[in-house]
C-alpha cells in the first residue's frame, strides 16, 4: 500500500498515484513544467521576486523567508555556487520530509532546479541523513531519470543552463541538519557547527556562496512559480503562507501525515484530523513543531500553527512535528527523554551547551528516580537559560525551551517527585 | 584606524581586528582590560568554543564573543557590566561542574586559568550535586607530554596548534557532547618538534610535559627574560629559576621572533646550564702530561707564558683563534680585539649546523654566528685549513664545535700544537690535546647580547650564578690580554661598557647598547625593518 499523508493539497495530492515518483507520472501531472517556466521565461532575479512576494518561508525549523536567503547569494563572482538540500530530518517527532522525498523526489528536484536558476547555483547536493536507506534509493533513482531526460547537466531542457545534483548520505546525527553542521559533514568533517559571520551565502560548502534550504522548502517552489505568489498566498496566513506537512506522533487514533494550511488550529489537528486520544483519555500537554519547540499544555491548543501565534505561547512552529502526550504522562520522564537526546546530540563545542545538556539531563534523571531536591527546579530553569542566545549554533536554545517549556506548564509534576520521593506515575517506564 | 570604546576607555584598532585583537595589539588585554578567554590564543585560528570572552555590543541585543566580533569605528563595548558578568560566571560555572577537586596535586597550580578566573569571576561554591565525568588520568600522549582528560576543559588550543603550527595534527576531539575528550589518533603519538608547546597554551593542568611535572610549584619560579641558545633563531624565553636553578625553558612572546613558541630541543636544552660535563675549574697540563686543577692566575700565567715563547720564537702568525657562535657579542668582541691586538692573522668561527624547518629552527645551532660574522669572525675553515697544511703552532678556541666532523671531526689534528688553549663550557674531547682549560659561562650566567639569523640583536643576563667558578670569555681574554702586555688591555672586562664600544667601532651596532636592546631586541642597523619593529 502506498502511503499517503491522511490529508493532503498540492504538495501531496499525487502521492497515491503509483507512478507519480517517477518522470513520466510526474510529468503527467504537470511536473517541469514550472521549472521550464522559471528557465525560459523568467530571470534569476525575477523568480527570486515571486518567492519572496509569495513569503514562503523556510520548513526545516527556522521558518526564514526563502526569497530572502536566495538574494543574499552573490551575484558577481567567479566562484561555483552551490545548493544544499537539508534532508537530514532528524529532529524526534518530524517525518515529513521522509515521504516527499520517497513520492515527491520530482517536485523536490524540480524546486531545486528552479532555485538552482534563481541563485545561480552549479551544483546541489542533497544531504540525506544515513537512516533514510529508502528515500536515498529513490533521490538517486529520480536523478538518473531526470538526466537522462536532459533535465539536469550540461544543458538543463537546452536552455544552455547547466545544474548537477548529487545526493550525499549521512551517518545519523541531529548535529548535522543544522546548516553548517551540515556542511561541514559534507565536507568530510566532524559535524560541528561553524561560527557565523561567515554565513553560507559567503562562505559555505567547501568555501564556495551556498544556500541551504529544507526538503519541503524547495518542494512548494514549482507549484509557487507555475500558480503564482497570489494563489500561494491562498493558502495559510498573511504572514505564513502556504500549507506544510504536519507529522502527528504520540497519544492519537491516527498518527500520520496532514498537508495542512499553516494556520490550521492545532486543537483541529489533535482532535478532529488525528482523532484525538485513543481510549477515552485526556490530554496532557502537546509538542507542536518537533521535540526542541516548548511544549503546550492541554488548555492551549486553540491556537492556529503559524509561529505569529505560537510566539505568543513562547513556543514556535519548527518542523510541525506534532508529539501528542495524554494524562498518564509523566513529563519528568519527557524531560528526561528530551534531555538525554540533547545530551547526546550535543556536538560539544559550547561550553553551556557541552556542560549544560549533561547537568540537565543528570539533574532531571535524579528527580524522576526521586532523589531530587526543591532547589533543582530553580537550578534546571537557570542553567537552561544560561545556555540560550549564547552559543556557535541554535542546539543550545534547542535544547534549553523545552526544559523550560516543561518547567512553566508541568512544574506539578517535578514538584510531586520531589515531595513524593519517587515518579507518581504508574505508567511511567523504568529509567 | 577604527575606534573603539571599551569600559567607557577609546582605543584606536587596525582595521579587520577582532575586540581580543585590538586590546591584544594594544597590550591591555589582562592588563587594564580584562576579558577572560579560554580557547582564544593569539597565535591559533579564532574557536569561538568556550563562550567565556563575552562581551557587550552596544546596538546588538545578544552578547557577542569578544574574540570573534570584528571592531568598527565607533562600537562601544562593555566587559564588566552585571550581563556580562553573569554569563561569565555561568560559563565558569559550566565548566567546573566536571572538573576533579585536584588542585592540590595539580601541577598547573599557580599558573592555572581555571583556578585564576574562578577566583577572579567570582564561582560560588558548586550547585551541582552530581557526579563529575571519570575520565583517563596520567594518559601518555607521547614522548614528551602527559595527559590528564578529566581536568581537560575542552578549549582546542592544543587541536589547533597541532594541526596549524607544527602541522602534524595528532591531537583530536573525539566523541561528542559531555563525553567529548582529547585524544590522539590511534598509533600516532603527540610527537613533533613542537610538542611541548601545547603544554604552555592548555590553560588548566590538563597537558603537562614529563620534564617539568611534579619538580617543583611554579610559585616558587623566577620567569627570568632570556634568549634560548639551541639555534640562531634566538627564540625568546623565561628560564625558571629557583634556588640559583633552572628548571625549565618556556617561550616568551616575541612577535618578531617565535611568537609564543620554541622548539622541543631548545626546551630541554635548558638542561645544558647545570649539566654533569660543565667545566668546573681551570686545569693546565704538567710536566708529566696531565691536566691538573688550578685557578684562573695560574692558568692565565700559563696561556701567557707559552704564547709569549712562541711569538719570540715564531712571530704571532702562528697563533690562531677559533670564536664560537656560543659567545657574545662581547665576548667575540673582545675576542676579536685580542687576536688584532696580538698580530695574529688567523681567524674563523666554528658553527655545527644541522636541521632546519620553515617554523622557528634553523640550521645553525648556535644563538650568535651573524654576531660573530658581523665582528669580523669568517669561516672556521680558513683555521682548519691552515692548521692541517701546518702553519699554526698554537690556538685559542673558544668552545669546541670545531671538533664536529664538518671543521677538524676529532681533537686529533690538533694533536702536534705546541699550544691549545680552551675555555669552554662544557668538556670535550679537545681535554686530550689543550694545555689550558678555563670553565665559562653559559648564556643563563652572563650578561651580554647575541645576533640571531634575522639580525635581531638580543639580550641574555644572568638567571642563576655558576655554583663553581666560572668567567665569560671576554673576562679570561681580557685578563690574558693583559698578561701579555696588549694594547688596549688592562685586564678588565664589562659587558655593557664593550657593548658601547662594539657600537662605537662597528657600524651595524650603532645606537644599541645593552639597556636599549631591551627585553625584545632590536636589528643590526642597516637590516631590513621588520613588521614588529613597532
Ligand atoms: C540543531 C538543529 C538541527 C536542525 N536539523 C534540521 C534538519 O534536520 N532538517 C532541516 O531542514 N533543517 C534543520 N535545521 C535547520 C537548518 O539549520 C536550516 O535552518 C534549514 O535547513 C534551512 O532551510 P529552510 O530555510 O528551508 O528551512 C536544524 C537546525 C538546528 C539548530
Ligand atoms: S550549541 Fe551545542 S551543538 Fe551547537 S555548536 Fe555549540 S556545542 Fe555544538
Ligand atoms: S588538553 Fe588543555 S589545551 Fe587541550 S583542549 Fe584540553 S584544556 Fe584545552
Ligand atoms: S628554534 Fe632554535 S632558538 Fe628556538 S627554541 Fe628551538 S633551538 Fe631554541
Ligand atoms: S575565547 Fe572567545 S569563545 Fe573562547
Amino acid at each position: 500500500m502506498l502511503e499517503t499523508p491522511y490529508v493532503t493539497n498540492y504538495l501531496t495530492e499525487h502521492f497515491g498515484e503509483e507512478d507519480y515518483p517517477t518522470i513520466e507520472g510526474y510529468e503527467r501531472v504537470g511536473g517541469y513544467r514550472a521549472a521550464r517556466k522559471a528557465l525560459t521565461e523568467m530571470s534569476p532575479d525575477e523568480v527570486i521576486e515571486l518567492v519572496k512576494i509569495a513569503g514562503l518561508q523556510g520548513r526545516g525549523g527556522a521558518g526564514f523567508s526563502t526569497g530572502m536567503k536566495w538574494s543574499f547569494m552573490p551575484k558577481d563572482t567567479d566562484r561555483p555556487k552551490y545548493l544544499v538540500c537539508n534532508a537530514d530530518e532528524s529532529e524526534p517527532g518530524s517525518f515529513k520530509d521522509r515521504i516527499l522525498l520517497e513520492r515527491g523526489s520530482h517536485q523536490m528536484l524540480e524546486g531545486i532546479l528552479i532555485a538552482a536558476w534563481a541563485t545561480g547555483a552549479s551544483t546541489t547536493f542533497i544531504y540525506i541523513r544515513g537512516e533514510y536507506a529508502y528515500p536515498a534509493d529513490q533521490m538517486e533513482r529520480a536523478i538518473g531519470e531526470a538526466y537522462a531526460k536532459g533535465y539536469l547537466g550540461e544543458n538543463v531542457m537546452g536552455t544552455g543552463f547547466r545544474h548537477d545534483v548529487r545526493v550525499t548520505r549521512g551517518a545519523g546525527a541531529y548535529i548535522c541538519g543544522e546548516e553548517t553542521g551540515l556542511l561541514e559533514s559534507l565536507e568530510g568533517k566532524k559535524g560541528q557547527p561553524r561560527k557565523k559571520p561567515p554565513f553560507p551565502a559567503q562562505y559555505g560548502a567547501f568555501g564556495m556562496p551556498t544556500t541551504v534550504n529544507n526538503v519541503e522548502t524547495f518542494s512548494h517552489v514549482p507549484h509557487i512559480v507555475e500558480k503564482g505568489a497570489n494563489w500561494f498566498r491562498s493558502f495559510g496566513t498573511e504572514k505564513s503562507p502556504g500549507t506544510t506537512v504536519f507529522g502527528v506522533s504520540g497519544h492519537v487514533v491516527r498518527p500520520g501525515l496532514y498537508e495542512l494550511p499553516l494556520g490550521t488550529m492545532l486543537s483541529e489537528i489533535v482532535f478532529e484530523h488525528a482523532g484525538g486520544v485513543p481510549g477515552g483519555r485526556k490530554v496532557k500537554g502537546v509538542i507542536p513543531g518537533g521535540m526542541s519547540m516548548s511544549i503546550l499544555p492541554a488548555g492551549q491548543l486553540d491556537v492556529p500553527m503559524a509561529n505569529e501565534f505560537l510566539h505568543e505561547r513562547k513556543t514556535m512552529l519548527g518542523t510541525g512535528g506534532i508529539i501528542v502526550m495524554d494524562e498518564t504522562t509523566c513529563m519528568v520522564r519527557v524531560a528526561s527523554v528530551i534531555s538525554y537526546f540533547f545530551r547526546d546530540e550535543s556536538c560539544g563545542q559550547c561550553t553551556q551547551c557541552r556542560e549544560g545538556t549533561g547537568w540537565i539531563n543528570k539533574i532531571v534523571d535524579r528527580i524522576e528516580r526521586g532523589a531530587g531536591e526543591e532547589e533543582d527546579l530553580e537550578v534546571l530553569l537557570d542553567v537552561a537559560g544560561k545556555m540560550e542566545g549564547q552559543t556557535i549554533c541554535a542546539f543550545a536554545d534547542a535544547a534549553a525551551w523545552p526544559i523550560q517549556g516543561l518547567l512553566r506548564h508541568f512544574s506539578d509534576d517535578f514538584a510531586e517527585h520531589v515531595r513524593q520521593r519517587k515518579c507518581p506515575f504508574a505508567e511511567s517506564f523504568e529509567l | 584606524m577604527p575606534k573603539i570604546t571599551i569600559d567607557g576607555t577609546e582605543i584606536e584598532a587596525s582595521e579587520g581586528r577582532t575586540i581580543l585583537q585590538a586590546l591584544d595589539d594594544a597590550g591591555l588585554l589582562m592588563n587594564g582590560v580584562d576579558i577572560p578567554h579560554y580557547c582564544w590564543h593569539p597565535k591559533l585560528a579564532v574557536d569561538g568554543s568556550c563562550r567565556l570572552c563575552q562581551v557587550e555590543v552596544e546596538g546588538i541585543p545578544k552578547l557577542q564573543i569578544a574574540c570573534d566580533t570584528p571592531v568598527q569605528d565607533g562600537m562601544v563595548v562593555h566587559t564588566a557590566n552585571d550581563r556580562v558578568k553573569a554569563a561569565r560566571e555561568g560559563v565558569m560555572e559550566l565548566l567546573l561542574i566536571n572538573h576533579p577537586l585536584d588542585c592540590p596535586i595539580c601541577d598547573q597550580a599557580g599558573e592555572c586559568k581555571l583556578q585564576d578566573y574562578a577566583y577572579d569571576y567570582g564561582v560560588k561554591a558548586s550547585r551541582s550535586k552530581e557526579p563529575r565525568r571519570a575520565l583517563k588520568k596520567n594518559v601518555d600522549l607521547g614522548p614528551t607530554i602527559v595527559f590528564d582528560q578529566e581536568r581537560c576543559i575542552l578549549c582546542r588550543r592544543c587541536v589547533r596548534f597541532c594541526r596549524e603550527i607544527p602541522k602534524t595534527g595528532e591531537l583530536a576531539v573525539f566523541n561528542r557532547g559531555d563525553y567529548s575528550v582529547i585524544e590522539t589518533f590511534p598509533g600516532t603519538p603527540l610527537d613533533n618538534d613542537y610538542s611541548m608547546n601545547v603544554a604552555d597554551i592548555c590553560p588548566v593542568g590538563a597537558l603537562t610535559t614529563k620534564d617539568f611535572r611534579f619538580k617543583i610549584r611554579v610559585w616558587f619560579l623566577e620567569e627570568v627574560a632570556g634568549i634560548c641558545t639551541g639555534c640562531s633563531n634566538g627564540c625568546n624565553i623565561h628560564l625558571g629559576v629557583a634556588n640559583n636553578k633552572v628548571y625549565r625553558y618556556v617561550p616568551r612572546r616575541n612577535d618578531a621572533v617565535n611568537d609564543t613558541w620554541i622548539c622541543d630541543a631548545g626546551r630541554m636544552s635548558y638542561r645544558e646550564i647545570g649539566a654533569p660535563d660543565r667545566l668546573r675549574e681551570c686545569m693546565v697540563r704538567d710536566e708529566s702530561g696531565r691536566l691538573a686543577p688550578t685557578g684562573l692566575d695560574r692558568a692565565i700565567e700559563v696561556a701567557a707564558g707559552r704564547l709569549r715563547r712562541l711569538i719570540a720564537s715564531k712571530g704571532a702568525g702562528v697563533i690562531a683563534g677559533l670564536a664560537s657562535a656560543h659567545a657574545t657579542n662581547e665576548d667575540l668582541f673582545t675576542f676579536r680585539r685580542f687576536l688584532s691586538a696580538l698580530g695574529s692573522e688567523t681567524s674563523g668561527v666554528a658553527v655545527v649546523r644541522g636541521k632546519a624547518d620553515d617554523l622557528l629552527i634553523k640550521e645553525e645551532k648556535a644563538p650568535n654566528g651573524a654576531g660573530a660574522r658581523e665582528i669580523g669572525f669568517g669561516d672556521a675553515r680558513t683555521v682548519v685549513d691552515r692548521i692541517s697544511s701546518g702553519g699554526i703552532d698554537a690556538l685559542i678556541t673558544l668552545g669546541h664545535d670545531a671538533l664536529h666532523e664538518s671543521l677538524l671531526g676529532s681533537e686529533k689534528p690538533l694533536a702536534d700544537l705546541d699550544t691549545v688553549i680552551v675555555l669552554d663550557t662544557h668538556a670535550s674531547e679537545l681535554q686530550r690535546v689543550a694545555h689550558v682549560i678555563v670553565p665559562v659561562r653559559h648564556a643563563a650566567e652572563k650578561l651580554g647580547t647575541f645576533v640571531n639569523v634575522a639580525r635581531r640583536v638580543q639580550r641574555v643576563v644572568p638567571a642563576v650564578e655558576s655554583a663553581w667558578e666560572t668567567y665569560a670569555d671576554g673576562e679570561v681574554l681580557a685578563k690574558l690580554g693583559a698578561a701579555l702586555g696588549l694594547e688596549g688591555f688592562d685586564g678588565s672586562y664589562d659587558a655593557r661598557q664593550v657593548a658601547r664600544d662594539l657600537a662605537a667601532a662597528n657600524p651595524a651596532f650603532v645606537g644599541i647598547d645593552l639597556d636599549s636592546v631591551g627585553d625584545t631586541g632590536r636589528l643590526l642597523a642597516g637590516s631590513a625593518a621588520s613588521g614588529a619593529e613597532r
